[in-house]
């Protein structure tokens, strides 16, 4: 069944379930979508979950009273539930139903979108986290802000915010479309407006606090059906790993071949491109940092990294299971194949198959749903995201220059997250038969390539000027947007040409380097005035960084 | 005060170089020179590369618990930390 053509399909395929939301389902743009019966099981959860989360939506805009409330949830989520959220943001349909279908497709290959997407956040622990909530209030914006010009870096650091989380919301709301379609037989129009309208009225009226909380719930229920699933396919296999992998071996077509890697992926600058994309853009996704502000203090900010890890570490862990259980339980059952030889609906749906073969129409029903409800929760912290980037990055500290009235902006805040609404369900239609592959491709190079370096910069090199910082900027987002048209995606998927200018999909292997090394040369090279207020900014800041409200005061006596 | 900043720093660009050199050690699973680790460990069906990717995902949670053990010390208390947003 994974015919010699599958080789070659594979980096469109990889495109499309790299990113650890939800925007793998545009992968069923390249294909046929295949629409299912309406699945009762899957439609009463999903509305039972609709229902839990419009009451907590409720119970936040009764709690939602300022701009702050609105972005952070008032700073008063816990750890536990912020790492919770994060993880919910993380272990989605993509990584249960597109991290599934790649190791059905290609064994162990498909893991490494896994790694990359967990890697990471010990990172995020070490370098970050605390710097980034004590520096900041509401986004990572904030932080640099702080440090550089306050204008023109703002700038530079909202467009590449917008950038990415515009795109993001594109590659969801179409990957949206196109899985509810597949999933609940739903048409393609009214999944997006279904998604639309529900995230509108979990973010305009709960902002953060619902938006966290629906976070949370997903979270919880995506742990569990994934254990279910990997204690049933166990129990398929008398509970032994070897059992498992041997029948997995011996079913696949590619045999033993799918416990090492080469069955999907071959070159390593392929991989590390890959690994680098996944790795430092999740440092430099927006509505993840900005998680880092819902939480009350420094160590509550660590301790939701660590727990996020936690959750994340078990769940892929468990995805060996069910991936490696879709081979050893589907392969050779005709049932869940078309007279094409391939998965019905596609690859991405092996994991739902799976859920049929060991758990009935009762776990399909219940995966389908909390599939239906990561997509909600993923385009809610991001429309919370877009809402901050314009109506306090933009309004509240550029033009307001940092004294909005709280009103104006929180009224401000509530018609950006309806505008952002709208605009999704315009792009979500728009781009339906559109082949989108490189738009869920460029949140995280442009993430990797322009939000990473100046925030980790700003944090950690004393040398680093506003100058330095734009120049590094601007040609990490151009860079990006360049090398990802000339490459595979656009030249030939999009274009129609034969062969690609550029041979990686993911350049942020070589777009990061070039970020650094420019910052890097405009900063020293920088004799302006600005460039000796930004470097000593940076041990001015140093001890707050640290030590947060505390090493401000410290710093009044060194 | 300074100084202890700059240790805490010293802790941070270890760790975080500990995790990328662990990170990016899984590229061998595509060199010639890993090739042993798609090889089954001993009598189970369970592979070098399995074996790596799971043994990634539980050191990196081991190396942040070490981490947050590390820098838990001489920290002001989480009222103190407070910013006023």
């Amino acid at each position: 069944m994974v015919t010699s053509h599958t080789y070659m399909r594979v980096p469109a395929l990889f495109s499309l379930l790299l990113w650890p939301d939800d925007s793998f389902a545009v992968g069923s743009i390249d294909s046929v979508v295949e629409r299912q019966a309406l699945n009762p099981t899957a439609i009463t959860m999903f509305l039972v979950f609709v229902a839990v989360t419009l009451a907590i939506s409720y119970w936040a805009s009764r709690k939602t009273r300022s701009s702050k409330d609105f972005y952070t949830a008032g700073g008063g989520i816990s750890g536990l539930q912020n790492g919770t959220a994060i993880a919910g943001d993380f272990m989605s349909a993509a990584s249960f139903l597109g991290i599934t279908g790649l190791v059905f497709l290609g064994g162990f290959d498909g893991l490494v979108l896994a790694l990359g997407a967990f890697a990471a956040w010990p990172l995020m622990l070490f370098l970050l986290a605390k710097r980034v909530r004590n520096l900041g209030s509401i986004t990572f914006v904030d932080v640099v802000s702080q440090r550089l010009e306050r204008n023109p870096i703002r700038v530079v650091t909202v467009t590449g915010t917008i950038v990415v989380v515009i795109l993001y919301l594109i590659a969801q709301m179409v990957g949206a479309g196109k899985l509810i379609e597949l999933l609940f037989g739903l048409p393609y129009q009214v999944a997006v407006i279904l998604v639309s309208v529900l995230v509108l009225t979990y973010v305009t009226f709960g902002g953060m606090l619902a938006t966290t909380w629906v976070q949370i719930i997903k979270a919880l229920l995506l742990i569990f059906g994934a254990t279910v699933a990997a204690f049933l396919v166990m129990k398929e296999a008398d509970f032994s790993i070897n059992i498992l992998l041997q029948g997995a071996a011996e079913n696949h077509p590619r045999g033993e071949a799918i416990l090492g890697s080469g069955v999907l992926f071959r070159d390593p600058v392929q991989i590390a491109t890959i690994m680098v994309s996944m790795m430092f853009g999740t440092l430099g996704l927006p509505h993840i940092l900005m998680r880092l502000f819902t939480v009350p203090n420094m160590r509550e900010a660590r301790k939701s990294v660590f727990y996020a890890s936690l959750f994340m570490g078990y769940f892929y862990l468990v995805i060996i299971i069910l991936g490696f259980g879709t081979i050893y339980l589907l392969y050779g059952k005709p049932e869940y194949f078309g007279s094409d030889g391939g998965l019905l609906g596609g690859n991405n749906m092996a994991a739902i198959h799976l859920s049929n073969a060991v758990g009935g129409s009762l776990l399909t029903g219940f995966m389908s749903a909390v599939s239906f409800a990561t997509i909600l929760a993923v385009v809610a912290g991001l429309t919370v995201s877009g809402a901050a980037a314009i109506s306090h990055d933009i309004y509240a500290e550029v033009i307001c220059k940092g004294n909005p009235d709280a009103r104006t902006e929180l009224a401000l805040t509530r018609i950006t997250t309806l505008g952002i609404g709208v605009i999704a369900i315009v792009l979500g239609i728009m781009f339906e038969n559109e082949n989108v592959a490189f738009i869920a491709t460029m949140p995280m190079v442009v993430a990797a390539s322009v939000n990473f370096p100046i925030l980790f910069l700003s944090l950690f090199w004393p040398g680093l000027t506003t100058r330095g910082a734009i120049a590094g900027g601007v040609v990490g987002l151009v860079s990006s947007v360049v090398l990802i048209v000339v490459g595979p995606q656009v030249w030939v998927s999009v274009l129609g040409y034969e062969q690609a200018l550029f041979p990686y999909d993911y350049p942020a292997l070589f777009t990061l380097p070039l970020a650094l090394a420019f910052t890097w040369f405009f900063s020293v090279s920088d004799r302006s005035a600005r460039s000796i207020i930004d470097r000593r900014n940076y041990h001015d800041l140093l001890l707050r960084s640290e030590y947060g409200a505390k090493g401000k005061s410290l710093e009044v006596h060194l | 005060m300074l100084r202890a900043v700059r240790r805490k720093t010293r802790h941070r660009l270890v760790f975080s170089l500990v995790i990328l050199v662990l990170y990016f050690a899984y590229l061998f699973n595509y060199l010639p020179s890993g090739e042993f680790l798609a090889q089954r460990l001993g009598t189970s069906w369970i592979t070098g590369s399995l074996a790596m990717f799971a043994g990634l995902i539980v050191m990196f949670i081991l190396l942040e618990l070490v981490f947050l053990c590390l820098d838990s010390d001489d920290e002001p208390d989480a009222k103190g930390s407070r910013l006023g947003h």
